[in-house]
């Protein structure tokens, strides 16, 4: 398209005019500075709600805003009341559950030895490998005089060290 | 507003403009009532923004229909299909045309409804609306240079699309 062509091709659109807005609509329109001077769109009640979008909308905002207010006062005064009730509560639960705890005098933490062995294994390509195993027995030991109170607890634990097969 | 503008005047700047307006909103909205209801919010609007009660900048009342277009698709776009899809099946003629002149409004119609949303955009503004490539650019917030192209790419896509019918 040359710049001719462009020019003429604008031209044949430029003949077409824009169809003329139906009376009501141009009825509307002519009173629209009256709706501004009103402070209010003019035809608000013309062809559907939509034209008073923007007066819903601030409406709605300023809703928002009071009850966001409210909200926020509400939060405030229920926090306030809420924190010096909190703080008893806790007081009062406290000596409660400390009553239930045991107080120990004496902890004794221990490991045992309980067996040592060697094992050997092949690896896929055929080659040893040994390893060291040794059973250990962890113990701790809870006491609590006052109460009468022996807590004792053992846990088994497997400790494997491969060494290399010529320290065999 | 301190002052109105006077009745014959506005009487004036409406029978030269609303009908750019309209076509503007026509092409942005999904129904002709969408259509007419966002070209009389847009000039109330802009009408308000005029504190010396001239007529309002064309620009102005381009940028406003656009804008408001927009918020409308998107509440819209939450409405049921069923609705849409009722209210798109209006049809409407963009321009008033002799009976000579039927055939080929329709077709560029047609093929302007069948352009990309940017170039439709700017067509619409300059050969319709009579704007300057900067009036363009603020309306459609893209550079003037972006505005100029977008309307030369148009042009082009516009007549491919009409065939040689207007040659």
């Amino acid at each position: 398209m040359n710049e001719t062509d462009h020019e003429l091709f604008e031209a044949e659109l430029r003949k077409l005019k824009p169809a003329r807005p139906p009376a009501d609509l141009m009825a509307r329109l002519l009173e629209a500075p009256k709706g501004v001077e009103a402070g209010q769109p003019a035809g608000a009640s013309g062809s559907r709600a939509v034209g008073s979008s923007h007066v819903s909308i601030s409406m709605l905002l300023r809703w928002l805003a009071g009850a966001a207010a409210a909200t926020a006062l509400v939060s405030l005064l229920l926090a306030v009341w809420q924190h010096p009730r909190k703080d008893a509560q806790h007081a009062k639960a406290a000596p409660v559950s400390r009553r239930n705890v045991p107080e120990a005098e004496d902890i004794e933490i221990d490991r045992q030895l309980v067996g040592l062995f060697d094992t050997v294994a092949k690896l896929p390509n055929g080659e040893p490998v040994r390893f060291r195993c040794r059973e250990w027995a962890d113990e701790v030991v809870l006491r609590d005089a006052a109460r009468g109170l022996v807590i004792e607890r053992r846990t088994p634990r497997l400790e494997v060290v491969p060494v290399g097969a010529e320290t065999f | 507003m301190d002052e109105l503008p006077q009745q014959d005047d506005w009487q004036q700047w409406l029978d030269s403009h609303a009908p750019k307006f309209l076509l503007f909103a026509r092409q942005q909205a999904r129904c002709e009532a969408d259509a007419q209801d966002l070209v009389q919010d847009a000039v109330v609007e802009a009408c308000r923004r005029q504190l010396d009660g001239t007529p309002p900048p064309l620009a102005l009342v381009f940028a406003t229909i656009r804008r408001r277009a927009i918020d409308l698709a998107r509440r819209e776009d939450r409405r049921a299909g069923r609705e849409l899809l009722a209210a798109e099946s209006m049809p409407v003629a963009w321009f008033d045309t002799s009976v000579e002149q039927r055939e080929r409004s329709q077709l560029i119609q047609d093929a302007m409804n069948r352009l990309p949303e940017i170039y439709r955009q700017v067509l619409t503004l300059k050969v319709w609306g009579g704007l300057t490539f900067g009036q363009i650019a603020e309306v459609t917030g893209v550079p003037a240079n972006t505005a100029a192209s977008r309307y030369r790419y148009g042009l082009v896509e516009l007549r491919k699309l009409t065939g040689e019918v207007l040659a």
